[in-house]
């Protein structure tokens, strides 16, 4: 072989190591760009308030739970840090999760005519479909800014740990995704369980209130819910430290983020290569 | 020795029929099933059915070789095993070189997207960067004669319009071989010449093809050699010089 002939491909339906499946992945990274293009394109096309949309839809999710949880129910009672700064780091992710997770979950199934036809890596379809909600999610902060003017409030140095949280925020969004839209190919069914399970879960998801609220012997059972450590740790980053690190949530999130995440990996690995047969 | 691009060995892909079982009762569904589950043995209403097995060839650079065969006899099976849709349960395929797989016009067309939008959706698709679509583009449009639509979403295309365009990216996506599956019956009498020409100016040039096609006037112009299956099968496998499309069609 000359060093200049194009490398051999090799077909005999053994699934790939973890690292060629990266490799691949780079490889096809046109096709995630043309993907997340793709839907930023037809997501605004034809819309009147065109990119407005992305600072409206959690700036009434803010206010109408501000209301709910606020003023109704009259948690806000106890802080000095004004209560919608507290409900915005709370939204913002349970919005990006809640939107996330269902696009990611039926990207496969509302793709698989493309998938029958050509190849690429298939899970470039779910992370595609989550980095879109996640260009939103990242919009969205700029309504946290906003706000903090607003109510004259400034972060303290804890800012600088917000990254990481929106980071493990992504992965975990990603990897329920993948492992979700794999099991919805096979089994419609979850397809139907999933949006209850995600309007249970928002009351399970300290979104509209704080942990504060959980009574102390629940606290453990609680942060198993991985949002929970995320939010929390937000809450910390961005409201001057809040209540305090919140250690024990932010280690139980990563713990359990980290478990989805292999398990995923490893089962999307295993599947991917036959999804065109599964459909 | 001319190189060989695609060389495939002993390629098998089983599927497992699942029959429908006569269930009157939840009694009787509920005993087969904890039957199954304690036997452990293979279900009994699941009949293996291998769709191709034992298919071997090779295609060398330049040629172009046709798969003929009726409906069922596991033409696209075989071609779906080649552009990596379906994995194989035996056998392997060896690749050299690029390939790309036009087993439907218009792979990723979004309704919504403009032509122009498309041309790169689509190329992606095809496994072409975008620097090399950009590079492409030109030539493209000419090709499909959709200039002055190339900033209308597709989904207001004309039938012709759209597989025009459709096909024109395909045919530009650069690579050492190409899969093709009936899709040079697209467009109307004079864009199927232009088709025709385009793709054997590509295989003078040195690229290969494996072709799927049950027009035999159009696999006598563009073939090399042809592999006939019947149920999965290779019956014959000759270069078409053999008179082997006589013996299969007579």
């Amino acid at each position: 072989m000359t060093p200049d002939s194009p490398p051999e491909i090799l077909i005999d339906g053994s699934p790939p190591s973890f690292r060629e499946y990266c490799l691949e992945l780079w490889k096809f990274r046109e096709v995630a760009k043309m993907l997340i293009r793709r839907d930023l394109i037809v997501r605004f096309r034809q819309t009147y308030f065109g990119l407005a949309w992305l600072l409206f839809k959690p700036l009434i999710l803010m206010a109408v739970m501000s209301f709910a949880f606020g003023f109704l129910a009259g948690f806000d009672k106890n802080h000095s840090i004004p209560y919608p700064l507290i409900i915005f780091c709370g939204v913002i992710p349970w919005y990006f999760f809640s939107n996330a997770v269902p696009d990611g979950m039926n990207s496969l199934l509302g793709h698989m005519h493309i998938i029958q036809k050509t190849y690429f890596p298939r899970a470039i379809i779910p992370c595609a479909a989550v980095a879109v909600d996640a260009i939103e999610f990242l919009v969205a902060w700029l309504l946290f800014a906003l706000g903090c003017l607003w109510f004259g409030y400034l972060p303290g140095w804890q800012i600088v740990f917000f990254p990481l949280f929106c980071l493990q925020l992504l992965v975990l969004c990603t990897a329920v995704s993948l492992w979700l839209a794999v099991a919805n190919v096979k089994l419609r069914d979850i397809g139907n369980l999933v949006p209850f399970l995600l309007m249970s879960g928002f009351f399970l998801t300290p979104a509209g209130y704080t942990i504060a609220r959980i009574p102390e012997p629940w606290k453990l059972l609680y942060a198993l819910n991985p949002l929970v450590g995320i939010i929390e740790g937000l809450r910390w980053s961005l409201l001057r430290g809040m209540d305090g690190f919140p250690e024990t949530p932010v280690l139980l999130s990563l713990a359990v983020t980290l478990t989805i995440g292999l398990a995923a990996t490893r089962h999307f690995l295993a599947i991917e290569a036959s999804l065109a047969d599964l459909a | 020795m001319e190189k060989i691009v695609v060389d495939v060995e002993t390629l098998g892909k089983r599927y497992a029929l699942s029959h429908q079982q006569r269930t009157d009762s939840i009694k009787s569904w509920l005993l087969s099933a904890v039957n199954r589950a304690i036997a452990n043995g293979p279900k009994p209403n699941v009949e293996e059915f291998w769709a191709i097995r034992g298919v071997s060839f090779q295609v060398h650079r330049g040629e172009c070789r046709a798969l003929v065969g009726k409906n069922g006899s596991g033409k696209s099976t075989l071609l779906k095993i080649l552009s990596r849709i379906i994995p194989p349960t035996e056998g392997r395929v060896r690749i050299r070189g690029r390939i790309a797989s036009l087993l439907e016009v218009g792979t990723g067309f979004h309704p919504e997207l403009t032509g122009r939008e498309n041309i790169f959706l689509n190329a992606a698709m095809l496994g072409c960067a975008e620097r090399e679509a950009k590079r492409q583009f030109d030539a493209i449009v000419d090709f499909s004669g959709v200039e002055r639509f190339l900033d209308t979403p597709v989904k207001r295309y004309s039938n012709g319009m759209y597989v025009r365009l459709a096909y024109a990216v395909s045919a530009h996506v650069s690579a050492d071989m190409l899969v093709i599956d009936e899709v040079l019956a697209v467009g109307d009498h004079d864009f199927q010449r232009k088709c025709m020409e385009h793709l054997k100016a590509g295989l003078s040039s040195g690229r290969s093809a494996i072709i799927v096609s049950h027009d035999l006037s159009l696999v006598r112009e563009l073939a090399t050699h042809v592999t006939w299956l019947q149920n999965g099968r290779i019956v014959e496998s000759a270069p078409i010089e053999s008179d082997i499309l006589q013996r299969y069609s007579g």
